[in-house]
């Protein structure tokens, strides 16, 4: 899941100030999980901009929409038939969803109300947590499912730094030392030889370096 | 009180608290007449924040969530929940200028008549500090055409 968090609202204000008709745009998957761009939040956010403008006597028209998905063209093309009545729309959707609109409609004027933040899991209700880096290299398999690159705030690939106490990170106690689940686990899978294995750095050009990355599927394309 | 300054309630109100709760808010209804809604819900829990804001856009000064004693709830932390829900509320409200405390919780008495009239009638005559909510003359009117954007 692409979790992300609202924009600040002076931020947001300041970025629909020159329009007066504006729909706020959800996106009812990922964003919808993290509780940052769903309907509710869709809701949340027309309703203070609505209030706000009325506060402040300014002429504001506030409309609603959540797609199902604003990363593929099918969901996108709904908002088709409501783009004509605003000046603007202010997307809740991740970065991808919203670079996706603005390439469907690339003559309106499309804004990000979220900052997008990292792959991640719900852990429990209301608290999400990065689990992926999308490194483009995946090795889950080796560390039994646990991602060093992600979890260990030293990225550490062949064992534990040492410095992690009861289980927690040394850097951030908050998080578990991903080495000492990875080790935990391997144990319970009678698997602890995969740790006499050494890893090769990451490639982190498939990452990083090449421009935007791409996934191309023949069978999937028409 | 003159008209200006009769206040437009909301309440939010867990059905669990009164068994007779159709009969005691009317009883409130004949006294308040349209200055008082009521939004009764199977537990107060279920109230969202979206739900509070939707009342205040919609003219209510003030708006009162009813829960369960707590330690009372029937699905056991609904009543904690709302409390949540109620102070994230009241963080959308501070962002916009909008007097956080127009939306308050009131937990019933552990002890006492299960009856929402008998509950809320004190609360309803207290002194409200806060007075009218700047949003109910706060219709504009304004050119809301594109060309009129940049007026």
């Amino acid at each position: 899941m692409i979790t992300g968090t609202r924009k600040p609202m002076e931020e947001i204000l300041a970025m629909i100030a020159p329009y007066r008709r504006v729909l706020v745009a959800g996106c009812g998957t990922c964003v919808a999980e993290c509780a940052s761009g769903g309907e509710k939040e869709v809701g949340l956010l027309a309703s203070q901009l609505r209030m706000d403008s009325r506060l402040r006597k300014i002429p504001l028209e506030v409309g609603e929409i959540t797609l199902d998905r604003q990363c593929v063209y099918e969901f996108i093309d709904q908002l088709t038939a409501f783009l004509e009545k605003y000046d603007a729309v202010l997307s809740l959707a991740c970065g991808a969803g919203v670079q996706a609109v603005a390439e469907v409609f690339p003559s309106w004027v499309i804004l990000p109300g979220l900052d997008t933040s990292f792959l991640g899991q719900t852990k429990q209700a209301g608290l999400w947590l990065e689990n992926c880096r999308g490194c483009g290299e995946c090795r889950l398999h080796m560390f039994a499912g646990v991602c060093p690159i992600t979890r260990c705030a030293k990225k550490l690939f062949n064992g534990p730094c040492g410095g992690s106490q009861a289980g927690r990170c040394e850097v951030s106690p908050e998080a578990e030392c991903a080495w000492h689940l990875i080790l935990q686990r391997l144990e319970s899978q009678n698997r602890l030889e995969c740790l006499e294995e050494i890893y090769p750095a990451c490639d982190w050009s498939r990452q990083q370096g090449r421009g935007p990355r791409r996934i191309q599927r023949e069978d999937q394309r028409t | 009180m003159e008209p200006d300054q009769q206040f437009q309630f909301s309440v939010f109100f867990c059905q669990q608290l009164d068994p007779q709760q159709d009969l005691h808010s009317r009883e409130l209804e004949r006294v308040w007449g349209s200055r008082i809604r009521f939004f009764p819900m199977q537990c107060s829990g279920r109230v969202e924040a979206l739900h509070l804001l939707k009342a205040l856009e919609e003219g209510a000064d003030r708006v009162l969530v009813l829960t369960c004693p707590e330690g009372r709830c029937r699905y056991k932390e609904g009543n904690l929940r709302v409390r949540k829900r109620l102070e994230y509320a009241r963080s959308l409200l501070e962002e916009i200028g909008l007097e956080p405390l127009r939306l308050e919780l009131r937990a019933a008495p552990a002890q006492g008549p299960r009856n929402i009239a008998r509950i809320l009638e004190p609360v309803l005559q207290e002194p409200w500090e806060h007075g009218p909510s700047p949003l109910r003359n706060g219709g504009v009117q304004g050119d809301l055409s594109p060309e009129g954007r940049n007026s």
